[in-house]
Parts: C-alpha cells; structure tokens; sequence
C-alpha cells in the first residue's frame, strides 16, 4: 500500500527543521527546540567532528577542502533529513557490536554520535585533540576497514554512508562542482570522440554519469 | 462545427502526451474543445522554475529532502527522473493514494499536471512493426489487434513529423524507419561496439535512440542543448510535451478552453440515445462540481485513469463500468519487465572521452522470437536501451580512500563503462488487472483504484536470455562484465503501463473498435495508453500518438456524416 509513507513521524520533521535552521543560521522559531529529542541535537563538537571528517576526506589542494566550505554542516543537515539511504534501517547484526548501541527504536543508526565514539576509541581518547597527522591515521584505518579489497560488502557500513555524504556535500557545492571539476549547465553541443588530455577534470554537469557511475 | 446543443463540440480529458494530440486534431479540424486537465496549470517557460539552477542553488544540492520524500513520495522518489529538481513534475503519493492487490508490487508514477508526463516522459519513439501487431494472433495470447502497420504508418508519419524524432534510418523490418530529424552521434565507445556486436551477430544491431529531442529547429521550437535535464522543463521547448508543441497549436486556433485543476469523475451518459453526453469533475481547489455536455468525448487520462474512470461511470444501464458490455474493462493490463541486463568496464578507450549531454542513449532493437521462435520460454521479445559513459564523482561513495590521492582520482574523468537496460514485452493476462477498491476512497469520496499485477514465466524466462546475451555482447565489445540482473523490478518500474481498455475485433472480448472507439457508445473514445492489446517491447508513446491522431480522423468523419 501507498497510502502513507512510512519512517518518518512529526519528530523527525521537527527534529529536521530545527537543525536546518540551526545549519544555515536563521533563526529557529519555525521549530520549537523543546519539541526536538536532546539526544538528536548536533553538539558543537560533533559539528567540529564533521567538519574535520569531511577536510580530511577531501582536504584543501589547488582548492579548498571540504571542511571549510562547510560539507560538515550539509552533512549534518542531511544525516538530519535521511540522505543517501541514511534513513533507512539497519539490521542490527550488520552492525559492529558497539555500534548496535547507536541504533534508534525504529532500526536507524545515530551516525554522528556513531562516529564520534569510533574515532575516540581508536584515539584512545578524544580523536579531535590528536594530531592532525594522527586523526588522519584513524580515518584511513577505519576507511581501509570499510572498503576492503575485492567485491563489496552486502550491506554498507555507517561509514560508507557518511564518506558517500560527505563526497556528495563536496562535488555538489560550486567549489566542488564548478572550480574543483568542471561545470556547464547548458554545453550546447555533443562532441562524440575527443581526446582525453591527461589531467583534464571531469565534468560535474554530465548526469548520466552522475547517475550511473 | 455547430455544437448542436451542446457546450463543446468535444471534451477532452487529460493533457498529457495523448490529450494534447486530441485537442490539437480536433480544434484544427474546426471543433470547439474542453480539454480539462486534473492538475495545477504550468506554463511553457514561465513555470519550468528549477530549470537553470545548479545544485548548489538547491536546499538539498539537487538530492531532495529524504524525510520529506519518505512521507509524500515514497513511490515517485524511485522514478529514474525524480529529483529535486523535478519533484514538481510528480505527484504526491500521500495525496493520490491508490490500492494494490495482494501480492502486488506495483509503482505507479505519475504527473498530475498540464501536460502530465509528456513533461517528464523518457522521449523515446519507436514504430511498432507487424511483428507486434501479429503476436497475439500468432501465439494465441490476448486478442488480435483489429489493424496492422499499414493501417498506422501514416498516422506514425503525421506524428514524427509534427513532434520532431530524431534518428538513424537502419531498414529493420521489426523496427520501421520513420520520418527522422538528424540522428545524434554514437560515442566512441558506442561506435566500437555497434562494429563488434555486428561482426558477431549479423542480426544484432547497435543504433543511436529515436528520440522526440530536436537536431533541426522547428516552429517556434529551438534545437536541443544537449544539457539532458528534459523533466525539469525545456524553456528551449527542444523536446516534445504538450507545452512544447501541441497545446501552442490548440491554443492557436482559438476553439480550445482549457481547465486545469479540474478532477473528472464521472462520464454522463443517455442510455435512451446510447450516448456519453458530457462530463462531471471537482474542482481541485474549490471542492466545487461541475459539468460539461459535448457531442464527443475522449478519454485521455492516462491508461490507468482513464480505465478508472470508466469504472467509476458505472450507472443502471452499465451496471459493471461505462462501455463495458463485454466485462473486459481494467484487464489485461501490462507493463515491460524492465531490468538492468548487465554493466561493463571497458578498457582500451582512456585516451578518448566526449563533450556535452546527449539526451538518449542507444538501443539495440529485438532480435529474439523474429521469424522463428529462438527464445526459450518466451515467445515475445526484448529490447536493450543504455549507452556507453564515463564514470565521474559519484564513484567516490564507493572507493577506498581519503585525502589528496582520493581528491586528485575523482578530479580526472573515471573509466568508460556501458549499461544495457532490458525492456521486455509484457504479456496481456485477465489476472492483471484494474477495479475499484471496495475499502479505500480518496479525498473526495470516489474509489481508489486497485491494481493487481505481477510478471509471469515468459517475462522471467525473457530477463534471463536478455541477461546472458547482454553479457555476451558486452563482452564481444571489449568489456568486463561487472554487474547484471535477471529479475524484473517491479510493476511499473518502465513506466509503460498499458491496457486496460483494450482493443480489439470482438465486442464481446474487447473494449475498443478498431478506432480506440468503444464498442458500446459510438461517441467515446480511449486513446491513450489503455487501448493496448499487447505491449510489443518498444517505448509506446510514439503509438498512442498515433492511434490518437487516427482517432481524431476518424471521429471527425463520423461527425461530418451525422453518425454520432
């Protein structure tokens, strides 16, 4: 049946529009903040988190980086809207076992507290006061665990899911999009066979791409 | 024409791709003419509101609020074409709710708005040949289609014309030549493959897709800017819709009054004379009824709807659904088993690459069950839509990787792949079928309409050749096969539900007469996607086009003479 869908009660809106305000920094008073589950509130440290997650996964080179033009906000706008299937629900045997402790009534993970307790624990401590050499370690350590080599695991990992949003954040922002590959809304033409000129950048704009790749 | 009592000569529901052929016919050919459309009204140009934006420009950089989409589009969100830049484009499922069946798994989409879905309609245009029009007869499945191909090729002819289809003219008996604008170009990768699939298989045949996308400027219409973003709207008015092409010229005559907004529910009918006399719908926005008579009425709704309307225009005289006599009505439904054949890395092309968005794919026509049957267990046939592309971004939620190596990877163009898409014929069966839910109502009282659809062996069996031979043939061009399906997605997935209201030679096994006219009230007419007998393989818009376009001609004929 079609009639209703299905996953998402008033909490969930409200607990979206608070932090959509919060995010883009207008004024919360279309949501009321006492209506929103504490729990569900982005701390300011795990805004920290996301942005510095979201830098070194896609750090600054000839353009900036991903953290600083703000992939950590949108990631968590949409960790908050259910983004890129981060809305659906996990069994919980596919979960590491101190993972199933960020497991909500309804089968969704709580990614962000998620991630802060994954980083920690291979910090040993607080990941954030580590050295940005040693965060980037732990990254990679816990990237190299989600993508092993040879075909990919049955069901993605909440990580999978945060780098697919992160990734997703960067290369649809005009830095990413228009400046660190290449953008044209309307090309006007279609050229067949051209030469590929070594490092010449993608092209953003190419949809089908987008939507097959 | 006079409208001899009456206040249109003809009324007709549904603006989509079929609607707008039968107002424009009609009022060119002199008739005054309701056309009454259930959705909100959208302007060529003016409204096409997220055509030019960039992702970022969007609240959810093009990827739509999930939580949203989870609530009010649970169905239309699986749509290939929904995004946020077109969910305007469909309907609101918490809004719109229909039933399904037990057992049933069907995904309906659908645009309630002027134009309907010829906004966000996939553009492909492929002829039926004789081998489609044959099949039932030839297998004994359905009921035989009362024309031929020649009876259509005119009329395929006055429609490619008029609406612009870009192609290559191949000679192929089971997918007839039209009348092409320029085709748009192979790709490197298409090119090699279409040499490499020829060479092993004389039979099979790579060629660019026949698409309602202009390559030559046309009336008011400019060429197409390969930006391949079609379902937001086209202010270009490159592609085909009812806004591009067929409304301007209805509207040019002077003679169409167009109601948007206006939900039909009921067909009146006069049991004394045998005729449809006009038509009830509410009001979307006011809630308020109105009617209108005419002395012509078509149905154009859409082929579920418009089933669903004959259904619901059930009185004391048509105790079981207007026009609907023989008991047929809301059967034999159907809808291409549709699956994603294979996937293939190809190497040997890295040096090579393309510029801009071609707003079609290729497709390689049927080859199965030709002139002997050479499928197994199956005895229609299949056809491949895809196309060869290089991967960009996107990969990057799939790789290992953090960091400047990560960033530098996705920065450069990423390795050519094809994709080859299965469409196969879906089998007419009594089982798959339309009635009113005897439970549910909508918002305004009337009966959900209830599906009951699932695929069959002879589709499964067809999804499993086309599954090896899409393999094989990706493999003859050089690919490696990375991926590939053999089960159908769900009902609905092609988005080419079809019957209904069939037609066909017997009154007593069919809906329609030979001109989408029902068998039981001489001034009726279904000529959308409803009327279909069988499903053929081939993306079916081109052939509604066309019946309507018969249609009108021969409706007008029976006005001038008096019949009706």
């Amino acid at each position: 049946m079609t009639e209703t869908g299905s996953g998402c009660n008033r909490r969930d809106l409200m607990r979206g529009a608070a932090l959509f305000a919060l995010v883009v920094g207008v004024p919360a008073t279309i949501a009321s903040l006492s209506d929103i589950d504490e729990r569900e509130r982005p701390t300011e440290r795990q805004r920290m988190f996301a942005r510095e997650v979201s830098q070194l996964v896609i750090p600054r080179t000839t353009t900036p980086g991903a953290g600083e033009i703000g992939v950590g906000d949108f990631l968590i706008l949409a960790l908050a809207h259910g983004l890129g299937g981060t809305d659906e629900p996990i069994e919980r045997d596919a979960l590491a076992g101190h993972a199933q402790s960020f497991r909500r009534l309804d089968g969704t993970l709580r990614f962000l507290p998620w991630l802060e307790r994954e980083l920690d624990r291979r910090a040993g401590g607080d990941w954030l006061r580590a050295t940005p050499a040693i965060r980037a370690v732990h990254l990679a350590e816990l990237d190299r665990e989600t993508f092993p080599p040879g075909p990919p695991p049955k069901s993605p990992s909440p990580w999978q899911m945060i780098k697919g949003l992160i990734v997703t954040g960067y290369y649809t922002s005009e830095t990413g999009a228009a400046r660190e590959l290449r953008y044209e809304l309307v090309p006007g033409r279609f050229d067949p066979d051209l030469p590929l000129e070594p490092g010449a950048r993608a092209w953003s704009s190419d949809w089908i791409a987008v939507e097959f790749g | 024409m006079m409208t001899d009592g009456t206040d249109f000569d003809a009324i007709v529901v549904g603006s989509g791709i079929t609607g707008g052929w039968a107002a424009k016919e009609l009022t060119e050919a002199g008739l005054k003419v309701l056309l009454l459309e259930r959705g909100r009204k959208i302007e060529h140009q003016v409204d096409y509101a997220t055509e030019m934006k960039a992702p970022w420009e969007m609240p959810f950089r093009g990827q739509g609020d999930a939580a949203l989409y989870a609530r009010d589009y649970p169905v239309q969100r699986l749509n290939r074409h929904f995004t946020e830049f077109t969910q305007g484009h469909f309907v609101n499922d918490r809004h719109n709710p229909y039933a399904t069946a037990h057992g049933t798994d069907f995904t309906w989409f659908r645009s309630y708005q002027l134009g309907g879905r010829s906004l966000t309609w996939g553009r492909q245009c492929y002829r039926w040949s004789d081998y489609d029009f044959g099949a039932n007869k030839l297998d004994g499945h359905g009921t035989d289609w009362p024309i031929r191909y020649a009876d259509l090729a005119p009329w395929y002819d006055r429609v490619e014309e008029f609406i612009g289809v870009s192609g290559a003219e191949e000679g192929l008996p089971q997918l007839p030549d039209g009348r092409f604008q320029p085709p748009m170009a192979l790709n490197v990768v298409e090119r090699a493959m279409r040499e490499r699939i020829a060479a092993r298989w004389p039979d099979r045949l790579v060629t660019i897709g026949r698409t309602a996308n202009l390559t030559a400027e046309k009336e008011g219409r400019g060429r197409c800017q390969n930006r391949n973003i079609c379902a937001r709207g086209c202010s270009y008015g490159a592609y085909f819709s009812t806004q591009s092409a067929t409304l301007p010229a209805a509207l040019k005559t002077g003679r169409l009054t167009l109601i948007t907004d206006a939900v039909v529910e009921t067909i009146d009918y006069d049991p004394k004379r045998r005729r449809a006399t006009g038509v009830r719908w509410v009001d979307a926005g006011t809630g308020q009824r109105k009617q209108a008579s005419a002395r012509l009425i078509f149905l154009n709704a859409g082929a579920f709807n418009s089933v669903h309307l004959l259904l619901n225009s059930a009185n004391e005289a048509m105790p079981h659904g207007l026009a609907n006599a023989s008991g047929i009505l809301g059967t034999h439904i159907m809808d291409h088993a549709n699956t994603l054949s294979a996937m293939a890395i190809v190497p040997g092309f890295d040096d090579r690459t393309s510029f801009g968005n071609r707003p079609t794919g290729i497709v390689i026509p049927r080859f199965r069950n030709l002139d002997r049957i050479d499928g197994e267990g199956f005895t229609r046939g299949y056809s491949f839509q895809g196309g060869a592309l290089q991967a960009n971004w996107t990969r990057g939620k799939r790789e290992a990787g953090i960091g400047e190596d990560f960033k530098q990877r996705l920065r450069s163009v990423g390795p050519w792949q094809i994709v080859l898409v299965a469409f196969a014929e879906s089998m007419p069966r009594a089982s798959n079928r339309l009635s009113l839910s005897r439970t549910r109502t909508d918002r305004h009282g009337v009966p959900q309409l209830e599906i009951a659809f699932t695929h069959g062996k002879e589709e499964q069996a067809a999804l499993a050749d086309a599954k090896r031979e899409a393999a094989a043939m990706l493999e003859a061009a050089g690919g490696h096969v990375v991926v590939g399906f053999d089960r159908p997605g769900p009902g609905g997935t092609a988005i080419h539900e079809m019957g209904g209201a069939r037609m066909g030679r017997d009154p007593a096994t069919s809906v329609l007469d030979q001109w989408s006219r029902t068998h039981d009230i001489a001034n009726l007419f279904v000529t959308d996607g409803a009327q279909m007998a069988s499903s053929a393989c081939q993306n079916p818009s081109l052939t509604y086009m066309a019946l309507t376009a018969r249609a009108c001609a021969h409706a007008l004929d029976q006005l001038r003479a008096g019949a009706i």
